[in-house]
């Protein structure tokens, strides 16, 4: 490990107007290493991320960039990526309509005369995807993957262009535990190819498992680097926040059971789109006070389940639904809330936010009427009560009239949470409610969530995240192939028998 | 904690905008003045003002449909088919105008009504529905008038439909009206800033709202001043002014409004967020239904009778006079005030080339290259500030 850096940055720094995103960061990566980034949202990860990747090309930082002993200027991604730099990055950048195969090839597509080479075009993709053991035919249509498949398939198109250096930007969001093991196995490969790896991730027991290194960036500034191994989950934290977080969940408190406000029984669904059935006998309730945990791997449907009961996804087959005592079946998004029950999305981008319109106005959308008495909208009452609930989430944004795209992943979950609220419902659906956010936020969240039992609504919070769906559920219900496989009251938590139960044992 | 630091969301965005449309408005006036010293004549600005009334007018009605991301390209057949419906219905029916106008105005709802109902439930694109009514509309149209010419008047004597564009506000009464609109304008501007004080809401430096308000009056009283050089303010400046009004009211104070932009901005998000979408979209079309029968009115009774070539490529004028105003064919977009402007170099682009007498083949290039321009500058200018 005395090799020389294959990447190194000098104090760089990086404005956004008077805000310094980026404040003399110093950073260096060796060959064959994996060296994890670690810091809260807006600490700078991805800023810097953009320097190396060349989105922000060379003059629009201070600093130097080295890349193998040479200083690099980048003028955009193209010439980084010549320079041996590809990065994956965290949104997923695969276009829906194509092929993976299409996909993989995009920009240099083998051809024979002026026509594109199809065979050579797929043999290409599938000995890509085979050097990742990404088990997809490369002639399936990326619009009918699964978000973690397409992730791993962005690690292997990232790989395929060898590079020296390859970033990874939170990869392991939204896989399986499975999908996770195999990533963590391929990063731990790239060391014997002598690729140096930037490892971005909130998951800290996964950055413990893979890295060498873990550098930590606070609020701009690189806080401390230090060998893996002798760098504890708790001492990474404390950095991170600059505080010490003793425990990420709030205490339990004994809940009352109040009365019952939403059951299903035995509901069977499919996708309105494809007739893939999703849903095949699902059965549980929620009452008033409690937190619901519902926990499954990729693709046991547990996101359908939501979005059927919220009226946004396929049809019911087979099956109730029963919301405050009352068959519900006719189901849209506006009945939905008319009746109490608001969903707050996992999908963010598609579902969650108007990009370019401000915070304030994303955060109204669900509950204009409240503050339009007589049909005009009163701008003082809705600025009031939108200040009130940003500041209750505590929510960082230079202002409530940036357009919501500009957000971080955090900020853009309180703002679709924030705006879920709103609505005051009584039945709360939270999916994935801590996806791509950071430590300090999630423990916010996880207390919102606790308030919200204790005012006496009923929770409903869908995790990958085992650790995350003990730490919050007062009952969990684990869910294997769009069926319930078993329920669990609090103290009787085992994450061995939940494991058992997704893996439908 | 950082709530807003700065002036409404909407103002900002028209500052943005509003740098290019009034250089590019200068640039035609200035060219047309020099050209033609009649350009600047109180009877051209006059007339002017009436074609202004009647593209500005379709063009607010246009936004609409615009900012929640559909199209209208039957418009023009539209003005057509309903100035010719209400000229029949006085001519050859002998209605009362006003009787004739309501009924087509009637009608103008209902079609833009079922377009709308056709787009939601069917999921066939807006492009689609409304080339079909641009087609099917300007064959009612023919079939209506009887591919002849229909004058707006029954007899001699001029009637409410005539009126709409020959009817001007006596001078004295334009004075007494403009004081007020004055003192409206006032009163509503300082309460609105004494609430918004009172609860901690940022408002803008007295200056800028002094300066705002004097600016608006006196633009106001200028137009009103030069109308009165000729034969006063036309009856249709005052429509316009009523549409323009009610629907900049509509698209920033109304929830029905907000949803505009939202389902512009992401539909699906906006459905997700309990948006009624499918309401929304056809109560903006009935909307647009009632803004293109008043724009056919006002467009046949300046011409003096429909005629088969009444409305031809004005959908397209109003779309023009949107996006030249900054407002985004993919939706989410848009302000009145922004299309009110687009109208005006539409309008005046127009009215200059007649004067000239400028060949229709060259008035069409001419006023495509401008289009294509002006979008061109705004984009500029938007990415330079």
């Amino acid at each position: 490990m005395t090799q020389a850096p294959v990447l190194s940055t000098e104090k760089i720094t990086k404005r956004f107007g008077n805000v310094a995103a980026l404040n003399q960061v110093s950073f260096d990566v060796r060959p064959g290493e994996v060296h994890a980034l670690c810091g809260e949202n807006g600490a700078g990860k991805s800023t810097l991320m953009k320097v190396l990747s060349g989105q922000h090309p060379y003059g629009s930082y201070d600093g130097v960039v080295h890349v193998g002993g040479k200083v690099a200027r980048f003028r955009d991604v193209r010439d980084s990526e010549s320079k041996g730099i590809a990065i994956v990055h965290q949104e997923l950048s695969l276009i829906d309509s194509l092929t993976v195969a299409e996909n993989i090839a995009l920009g240099k597509f083998p051809r024979r005369g002026w026509r594109i080479d199809w065979p050579a075009t797929n043999a290409m993709a599938a000995r890509t995807l085979s050097r990742s053991q990404v088990k997809i035919s490369p002639e399936t249509m990326v619009s009918n993957l699964g978000v973690g498949q397409q992730q791993l398939i962005e690690f292997a198109r990232a790989l395929a262009k060898h590079p020296r250096i390859l970033i990874l930007d939170e990869p392991s969001a939204a896989l399986t535990s499975e999908e996770i093991h195999t990533l963590l196995e391929e990063v731990r490969n790239l060391r014997t190819q002598n690729v140096a790896c930037i490892y971005i991730s909130h998951k800290l027991d996964e950055v413990k498992k893979v890295a060498d290194r873990i550098t930590v960036l606070r609020d701009g500034s690189s806080v401390t680097t230090r060998a893996a191994n002798s760098f504890p989950i708790a001492e990474i934290i404390k950095h991170m926040v600059g505080r010490e977080i003793k425990d990420v969940y709030p205490a339990r408190e004994e809940s009352k059971q109040g009365t019952r406000l939403l059951e299903v029984r035995d509901l069977h669904a499919e996708s309105s789109l494809d007739h893939h059935v999703a849903l095949k006998g699902i059965s549980l309730s929620v009452q008033a006070g409690e937190v619901l945990g519902i926990g499954g791997l990729m693709g046991a449907g547990r996101s359908e389940l939501l979005m059927h009961l919220y009226g946004i996804w396929g049809c019911t087959t087979q099956g109730q639904v029963i919301v405050d005592g009352a068959p519900y079946s006719e189901r849209t998004p506006s009945e939905s809330i008319r009746r109490g029950m608001m969903l707050v999305t996992e999908n963010r981008k598609r579902f969650g936010l108007v990009p370019r319109e401000s915070v304030h106005r994303n955060l109204s959308l669900s509950s204009l009427p409240a503050v339009a008495p007589r049909g005009k909208i009163d701008a003082v009452a809705e600025r009031t009560r939108n200040g009130a609930m940003l500041k209750k989430l505590h929510f960082r944004a230079l202002s409530s009239e940036s357009e919501a795209r500009q957000l971080s992943g955090g900020n853009q979950q309180k703002l679709v949470l924030g705006r879920g609220l709103l609505a005051d419902p009584r039945i709360v659906l939270l999916d994935e409610p801590t996806r791509g956010v950071d430590v300090g936020a999630r423990r916010e969240i996880y207390e919102e969530i606790k308030r919200l039992a204790k005012e006496g609504r009923a929770v409903v919070v869908v995790s990958s995240e085992l650790p995350e769906l003990i730490g919050v559920s007062d009952r969990i219900v684990m869910m294997n192939e769009g069926r319930t496989t078993g329920s669990f009251t609090a103290g009787e938590f085992h994450q061995d028998q939940l494991m058992a139960a997704a893996l439908g044992k | 904690m950082n709530i807003p630091i700065d002036a409404d969301y909407e103002n900002r965005r028209v500052s943005l905008q509003s740098l290019a449309m009034p250089l590019i408005l200068a640039g035609v006036w200035t060219f047309f003045a020099f050209a033609n010293p009649q350009f600047l004549s109180p009877r051209n600005l006059s007339m002017l003002m009436i074609e202004l009334s009647v593209t500005a007018t379709l063009a607010i009605g246009m936004l609409l449909i615009i900012v929640c991301g559909h199209i209208d390209l039957s418009a023009g057949s539209g003005v057509g088919l309903l100035g010719g419906i209400a000229a029949v219905l006085v001519f050859h029916t002998h209605l009362p105008s006003p009787a004739a106008l309501g009924l087509a105005l009637l009608v103008g709802i209902a079609l833009w009504g079922l377009m709308g109902l056709a787009i939601v439930r069917l999921k066939i694109q807006a492009f689609i529905i409304t080339l079909g009514g641009l087609l099917i509309f300007k064959g009612l149209f023919w079939l209506v008038i009887r591919s002849s010419t229909v004058p707006v008047m029954g007899g001699e004597q001029a009637n409410l439909y005539s009126l709409l564009t020959t009817w001007y506000v006596p001078e004295r009464a334009s004075f007494s009206g403009l004081a007020v609109v004055a003192a409206v304008i006032t009163w509503v501007t300082l309460k609105d800033r004494g609430i918004r004080k009172a609860s901690g809401l940022p408002v803008d430096s007295t200056e800028l709202v002094v300066l705002k308000t004097l600016v608006t009056i006196q633009t106001l009283l200028l137009a009103i001043l030069i109308c009165n050089l000729y034969r006063g303010l036309p009856l249709s400046f005052l429509i316009l002014c009523a549409v323009g009004l009610t629907v900049d009211f509509v698209v920033r104070h109304t929830p029905f409004g907000r949803y505009l932009y939202a389902i512009g901005g992401n539909e699906e998000a906006a459905l997700a967020c309990g948006v009624p979408v499918s309401r929304t979209v056809i109560t903006a079309f009935s909307i647009m239904g009632a803004v293109v029968a008043l724009t056919g009115f006002m467009q046949t009774a300046y011409a003096g009778a429909s005629t088969t070539t009444v409305g031809d490529l004005m959908e397209l004028d109003a779309i023009a006079a949107c996006v030249i105003g900054g407002a985004s064919l993919k939706g989410g977009r848009g302000t009145v005030l922004g299309a009110l402007m687009g109208g005006l170099i539409m309008a005046s682009l127009l009215n200059g080339m007649t004067l000239l007498a400028v060949a229709p083949e060259i008035k069409l290039i001419i006023r495509g290259t401008v289009l294509v321009v002006a979008v061109l500058l705004d984009v500029r200018f938007r990415q330079g500030s």
